[in-house]
């Protein structure tokens, strides 16, 4: 079910904390301790370094791909308290923004749904949250939640763009009336949901069932159903499932996807929202799926190094 | 940056890591008194409460103690998993004494907390350990080199580590190593460290600085590496922390020198080795790396000493810290701003002074301003080096197409300085395949499509269909690429009109014996009894008498045969009548099949026989409107029936070969969005498509609006399987729906089809660039959030024929405003295609009265050419159409795009792959030499909304091939004729009767057209023109007569009588 179709030998120096693809899926963007950011185009099998881009005086943790709507821009955040912007101008990259607003590590950075407009939403370790808009002319208008997450927020990930009314499709020519939400997840052991009220940030929802810190949060994309998921992660083992049914977005309901052994510290839905990646629980991926009974069974169990998965058999699903 | 603050002078213990919520439990320290001098002691537990901003720690409960202490840790010994608070807290007291308490029976008020006490010391007990690895083991330090092995368990006997150390000092330190379970350290003011070996039960070495200074008050063991350790110095002559390696325990293999005065205490991160803690009487709190010597961290403190300091388990980013001062601060050491601290300031200010109005002045005080911007010192910066828990070492992100990024970092690489050099850091693109079966099945369409194997498609989902309902489906769709497609379809409804021939011979050869034995002599009556009566009126050549006279004494049939010599006014009234008195159960079916009037079956017909129905509508009715009958059919299934026969009007859009319809209907019977049940649908929906563009000559490209969501639904499917390439063969071609435009866009540059450099980074979405400095329009649409959404849908609501929307050399050089309206005008000129294949319909020279019927028919086969089309959407694309391109050269803008060079590399050798002389074209398509390319269509041309007006034709029948050129002077001449008659027609009721006429001829000029008319009656019909020339209609009438007596009945009763009525009428008005 999952073969490793491409290797990619990053040249990193150290620790690689995160890679993400582009949204075409061509483009690879990895990032890590050894403080770069490297672009690789990877289509059709092929690795070819496209920009190693030097700028951040820490570990870079995570990289986010904007939508290409707005051109080839990619934002970076890391423990030197930076978030850079960089974008590709007549075919080189080049850092085009700067963002040294926070006191401690920026730890998460994700672009909201590109219907918004191009808003960076950073994560840092000083408990706040950072809300980056561009405004034309090279400006970018920062809105800034204190104190999200006390002594630090680990991820943050946006709410996919959808319409209240009308959830699966939005009469064409009406401007359409967004509610903008995201989901933040951190050291207090929360997750949090965030909605913009006139303008304001305001926490709308505390999502309480970590025993640990919240490593990661990931709102799975829409798929024209009215119900909203969101996965956490957390340093106590366990990844939850959270469900919204009701429009107004007030009733989280949790359950539990597993409780594996050790620290879980990513969540990543598939494009169709059907499969959650779990990366995490002695550095192993698994992918888990929800079978029609509404129960989250692991489909497989990701072995990189060695090209090829093993299914995982009834006694090993036990054993976690 | 400081977190909470509690006001105690006291020694604290974390609870364990496997407890939460987190504890913190305090115990009155016995070496310092607090500023109140109060000799009271007290064990109080705080929780520690994150999501509360607030510096104040919630005391959760208070145990007055007899004792103070000196030591105090929170063991996990008999810990449960869970909210419940467990584990035991281990005191060490002032006399020698080591006392057990349980925290739960503390937080819940139990007067009687002690587990257990021994005083089995000699003085008090300053140092105490428990073992990671048997958590029931507690080492305990006291005076005179005491050093006992306490077991939970069995608490009762201590044990030793051996021989008393000489000469004998106070323990002021002790630690189990944290790699092997049964090494235990302990050290002493005098600077003397001790390792024990408690299975040998004797020291095994003994650790001491030359200099004899060190003064020890703290003892760590590396969390990583088993034979390192390190002993800080209180002395301040000597202020060190000395690290040591057993392995080489003659000199510190480092000395970490970074305080100023002596060390009080210090503590190692288990969570990270390079983080060790250290306090000193130079009032810093110090956070050092002992692997490199590095201070990485100075906390911010105020100027009073710490005593003690911890770390806490569980949240590995914060500590604590025990003051003399009389305060117990709890920092995190990932930096942040201060704004708590000062917050709590301000309200113990506001509620010392009371309410806002603390001087009762009626005024309140103006609320404080904090000064927003209190310079650099406020912020506190985190540690210098990033700690261990905060790298992430593995990860595994979806992207588009089903692939899974993923990476990870061996954990030998966490180690520090191990083969770092070696580590290969790799990130592997995995594709992830969830829906086997589906791709399969999809793979099977595909290769059906491909080599248009569709009987055999069919024939296989028939033999595999597990139920009924779906085996009749794939019978349905199979016969429409079979010949004689209607009669296969009785045949499914279980008609065969073999079956019934079979079951009439017997009463046939009895009917033809009766009919024998009637040719007798007879004699003709002419009474006056009704026989009578009707004979006088036959006599007189009165019929319509002779009929009234049967009709009245119930002789149908006798009335029906006269009213056919009568002719066809008279039949048609009788058989009125006839129909009108009969009431039998299958008056309304004949009454149907005679007048043709099926729309009244299918509208008024019991939907338990809907079976019936469909038969009459496939046995009688006319070619065109078939389909719509069979769609009403349906609908009524849809709209009227129970569960059941709903899903049974899919038969029905199957006949009628309406895809749409069959969507919304399967739509609605299948519950559901799992990959299968849509493949089942796409199955069909595929399959039944391409048997209306062989059969029906229809756009090969129209798609409706819900089959066009189902099939970008599919192929999102395909796509999030990794099969981009089969998602792009059926994603719609001509669609306007964004998100679908969206999604092709997506799917081709997925595929990687854009030539790498400067054209594929030009995104089609390209219009929101963000340069530095750019003014104008770009500054302008960025401004609000929405702004770039509207732009973004704007584009997508009139979005270019999906072939458009790539053309990366056209955009590249253009600005991106330009680029968008380049964008439109590409789109105007596609638009501009279909209004010229008009044309060729002159050519047909057919009549006026046809020209109507041609118009509509003609554009189908001249829908948009598109650019780029799917084998499976458009196997019939035209090959005239592309052939009918203009040359792109006189074209502006956007013509370049039209060249194949632009298309994605695929598609043209897809579509090769069908080749034109394959295609089943209809043979009134138009040949090209009679639509060479003209002017008229060219680029630039104004339009109008060619393209909506011609989509929104209704699909039907059209195939009609044309009338033999010798044999066009009937058509002519009769529609002329009736003209003229209709001119000179006075009465609406001759007028209408002359309009019937002219479309009822129509099954003339069909039978014409497939040449199935003998040759006598198409001689006998160039007669009958001859005679109308002459405008001697008695002869035509002559003829005529001739005619409908030497053929066959069935082969001229559908226009020889209508001809009657218009040499008739013609002679009658003598035009």
């Amino acid at each position: 079910q999952v073969s490793v179709i491409n290797t990619v030998d990053t040249s990193h120096e150290d620790m690689i904390h995160d890679a993400q693809m582009d949204y075409y899926g061509t483009r690879l963007a990895t990032c890590s301790s050894d403080r770069s950011v490297k672009i690789f185009d990877v289509r059709n099998g092929g690795q070819i370094l496209i920009a190693d881009l030097r700028g951040h005086e820490g570990p870079v943790w995570q990289v986010a791909w904007a939508h290409p709507m707005y051109g080839n821009i990619l934002a970076s955040c890391s423990y030197d308290r930076k978030v850079i912007i960089w974008k590709e101008e007549n075919g080189t990259w080049e850092k085009t923004y700067e963002y040294t607003g926070h006191d401690s590590s920026v730890n998460s950075v994700c672009w909201a749904p590109h219907d918004y407009g191009l808003i960076l939403a950073c994560g840092s370790s000083d408990g706040a949250i950072s809300l980056l808009s561009y405004t034309g002319d090279g400006q970018w208008e920062v809105k800034k939640i204190s104190n999200a997450h006390t002594i630090g927020c680990n991820a943050v990930s946006w709410a996919p763009a959808v319409v209240p009314g009308s959830l699966i499709e939005q009469p064409s020519g009406q401007k359409p009336n967004y509610i903008k939400r995201f989901a933040s997840g951190g050291c207090d052991n929360l997750v949090k949901i965030w909605k913009e009220e006139d303008g304001q940030w305001k926490e709308e929802q505390k999502l309480e069932a970590h025993s640990d810190w919240v490593r990661d949060v990931a709102w799975a994309p829409s798929i024209g159903l009215p119900t909203s998921t969101i996965a956490s992660c957390s340093q106590d083992g366990r990844v939850f499932i959270w469900t919204c049914d009701d429009a107004s977005g007030n009733s989280w309901s949790p359950k539990l996807l597993h409780k594996f052994n050790d620290v879980v510290w990513h969540v990543s839905w598939s494009i169709t929202a059907n499969i959650l990646a779990v990366s995490g629980g002695d550095n192993k991926v698994t992918l888990w799926k929800e079978s029609v009974d509404g129960l989250w069974a692991c489909i497989s169990d990701v072995n990189k190094g060695q090209g090829g998965v093993s299914a995982i058999t009834e006694g090993q699903q036990n054993e976690q | 940056m400081k977190l909470k603050e509690i006001d105690r002078t006291a020694m604290q213990a974390w609870s364990p890591a496997q407890q939460h919520p987190i504890y913190l439990a305090t115990g009155t320290s016995a070496q310092q008194l607090d500023a109140t001098f109060s000799t009271s002691a007290s064990l109080e537990i705080f929780e520690l409460d994150l999501s509360d901003p607030s510096l104040d720690m919630k005391s959760c409960a208070t145990f007055s103690s007899s004792c103070r202490y000196h030591k105090l840790i929170w063991g996990p010994h008999s810990m449960t998993s869970g909210e419940t608070v467990s584990g035991v807290l281990i005191a060490g007291g002032e006399n020698g004494n080591v006392i057990l308490y349980d925290p739960a029976k503390i937080i819940t008020g139990d007067t009687e907390v002690i587990i257990a006490q021994k005083d089995k010391h000699t003085g008090p007990v300053r140092a105490l350990d428990v073992n990671m690895f048997q958590t029931n083991l507690v080492a305990s330090g006291a005076n005179e080199s005491e050093i006992y092995i306490w077991d939970l368990n069995n608490f009762a006997t201590p044990m030793t580590p051996g021989v008393k150390t000489q000469p004998l000092e106070d323990i002021s330190c002790i630690a189990w190593n944290r790699q092997v379970q049964h090494i235990l350290a302990s050290a002493s003011p005098s600077g003397r460290a001790t390792v024990w070996d408690l299975r040998k039960n004797e020291p095994i070495i003994k650790v001491s600085d030359h200099n004899n200074r060190m003064h020890c008050s703290g003892l760590a063991w590396h969390p990583d590496v088993a034979t390192q350790m390190v002993l800080a110095s209180e002395d301040d002559r000597l202020p060190v922390i000395q690290m040591w390696d057993l392995r080489f325990a003659s000199s510190p293999l480092r000395v970490l020198e970074s305080h100023t005065r002596g060390i009080l205490a210090i503590a190692w991160s288990m969570v990270d080795s390079e983080l060790l803690l250290s306090c000193g009487k130079d009032a810093k709190i110090l956070c050092s790396n002992p692997n490199t010597g590095e201070v990485l961290y100075e906390l911010p403190t105020n100027t009073q000493w710490c005593f003690d300091i911890q770390w806490c388990p569980r949240n590995p980013a914060v500590l604590s810290a025990a003051s003399f001062d009389g305060r117990i601060s709890v920092y995190s050491i990932m930096g942040g701003s201060t704004d708590g601290l000062r917050q709590k300031q301000v309200d113990q200010l506001s509620s010392s002074f009371g309410n806002l109005d603390p001087f009762g002045m009626g005024q309140p005080l103006p609320p404080l301003q904090l000064p927003q911007q209190t310079g650099p010192q406020c912020i506190i910066l985190p540690l210098k080096k990033p700690p261990k828990w905060i790298r992430r070492p593995v990860g595994a992100s979806f992207s588009f197409g089903g692939k899974l990024v993923t990476f990870e970092n061996s954990k030998s690489q966490q180690q520090p300085g191990i083969e770092q050099q070696q580590q290969r850091h790799h990130v592997y693109l995995s594709q992830v395949v969830t829906e086997e079966e589906f791709l399969a099945r999809s793979n099977q369409l595909q290769e059906a499509v491909q080599s248009e194997g569709f009987v055999s498609y069919c024939q296989k989902k028939i033999d595999m269909a597990p139920a009924d309902f779906e085996k009749n489906v794939w019978a349905f769709l199979k016969v429409h690429f079979e010949e004689d497609s209607r009669v296969k379809y009785l045949d499914l409804l279980g008609y065969r009109k073999d079956d019934l021939r079979k079951k009439r011979v017997k009463d046939h050869t009895q009917e033809t014996e009766d009919l024998g034995s009637a040719k007798k002599t007879f004699n003709i009556s002419v009474s006056g009894d009704v026989d009578g009566l009707i004979t006088q009126a036959l006599l007189t050549g009165n019929f319509e008498s002779a009929v009234d006279l049967c009709l009245h004494d119930n002789r149908m049939a006798d009335a029906i045969i006269l009213a056919i010599a009568g002719g066809q006014e008279l039949l048609s009234r009788t058989q009125e009548k006839y129909f009108a008195k009969m009431q039998s159960k299958i008056t309304r079916l004949i009454t149907a099949v005679v007048k043709k009037n099926w729309k009244e079956i299918v509208q008024s017909c019991d939907l338990q026989n809907w079976r019936e129905a469909l038969a009459a509508v496939l046995t009688y009715a006319r070619p065109d409107e078939f389909a719509a009958l069979c769609d009403r059919l349906g609908n009524r299934l849809e709209s009227e029936g129970d569960s059941l026969l709903q899903t049974q009007a899919c038969l029905c859009y199957i006949c009628a070969g309406n895809v749409e319809k069959l969507v919304a209907c399967w739509t609605k019977a299948q519950d559901g969005n799992s990959p299968l049940s849509l493949q089942d649908l796409i199955e069909k929906v595929v399959i039944l498509r391409k048997a209306v563009q062989i059969t029906q000559d229809v756009d090969p490209n129209a798609v409706g609006a819900l089959l066009a969501e189902k099939m970008s639904q599919y192929a999102s499917l395909l796509a999030a399987q990794g099969s981009i390439a089969a998602a792009l063969t059926f994603l719609p071609v001509n669609t306007n729906q964004p998100n679908i435009t969206l999604l092709r866009d997506r799917l081709c540059r997925a595929q990687g089809e854009l030539p790498v450099g400067q054209e594929a980074l030009k995104a089609p979405y390209e219009r929101q660039p963000m340069p530095k400095g750019q003014a104008g329009p770009v500054v302008g649409q960025m401004q609000g959030p929405q702004a770039p959404a509207q732009q973004y849908y704007q584009q997508g609501d009139n979005p270019p024929p999906p072939g458009f929307i790539m053309p990366g050399a056209v955009n590249s050089n253009m600005p991106p405003q330009q680029a968008t309206s380049s964008n439109y005008s590409m789109y105007s000129q596609a638009g501009t295609r279909p209004a010229y294949p008009q044309r060729p319909q002159n050519g047909w020279n057919d009549p006026p009265a046809l020209n109507r019927a041609a118009k509509k028919k003609v554009p189908d086969n001249f829908l948009p050419p598109v650019p780029i089309t799917s084998p499976i959407m458009n196997p019939l694309a035209d090959p005239q159409s592309q052939i009918q391109q203009p040359p792109a050269p006189a074209a502006p803008l956007g013509a370049p795009s039209f060249q194949p060079l632009h298309l994605p590399a695929g598609q043209p050798v897809l579509q090769s792959g069908y080749p034109p002389a394959s295609q089943p074209l209809g043979p009134c398509v138009v040949p090209p030499t009679v639509s060479k390319p003209s002017t008229e269509g060219a680029p630039g041309a104004p339009i109008g909304n060619a393209i909506q007006h011609v989509q929104a034709l209704p699909t039907e029948k059209i195939t009609k091939k044309p009338i033999p050129e010798e044999h066009l002077i009937l058509k002519t001449t009769f529609e002329a004729l009736i003209q003229r008659c209709l001119l000179s027609a006075s009465d609406p009721q001759t007028k209408r009767k002359l309009d019937d006429a002219n479309k009822r001829l129509e099954f003339l000029y069909d039978k014409l057209r497939e040449q199935t008319l003998s040759p006598t009656i198409i001689s006998g019909l160039h007669n009958i023109v001859k005679s109308i020339e002459m405008r001697n209609y008695q002869e035509g009438l002559n003829i005529h007569t001739h005619i409908v007596s030497t053929s066959n009945f069935s082969e001229t009763s559908a226009f020889m009588p209508v001809l009657k009525v218009v040499l008739t009428q013609a002679n009658k008005l003598g035009v």
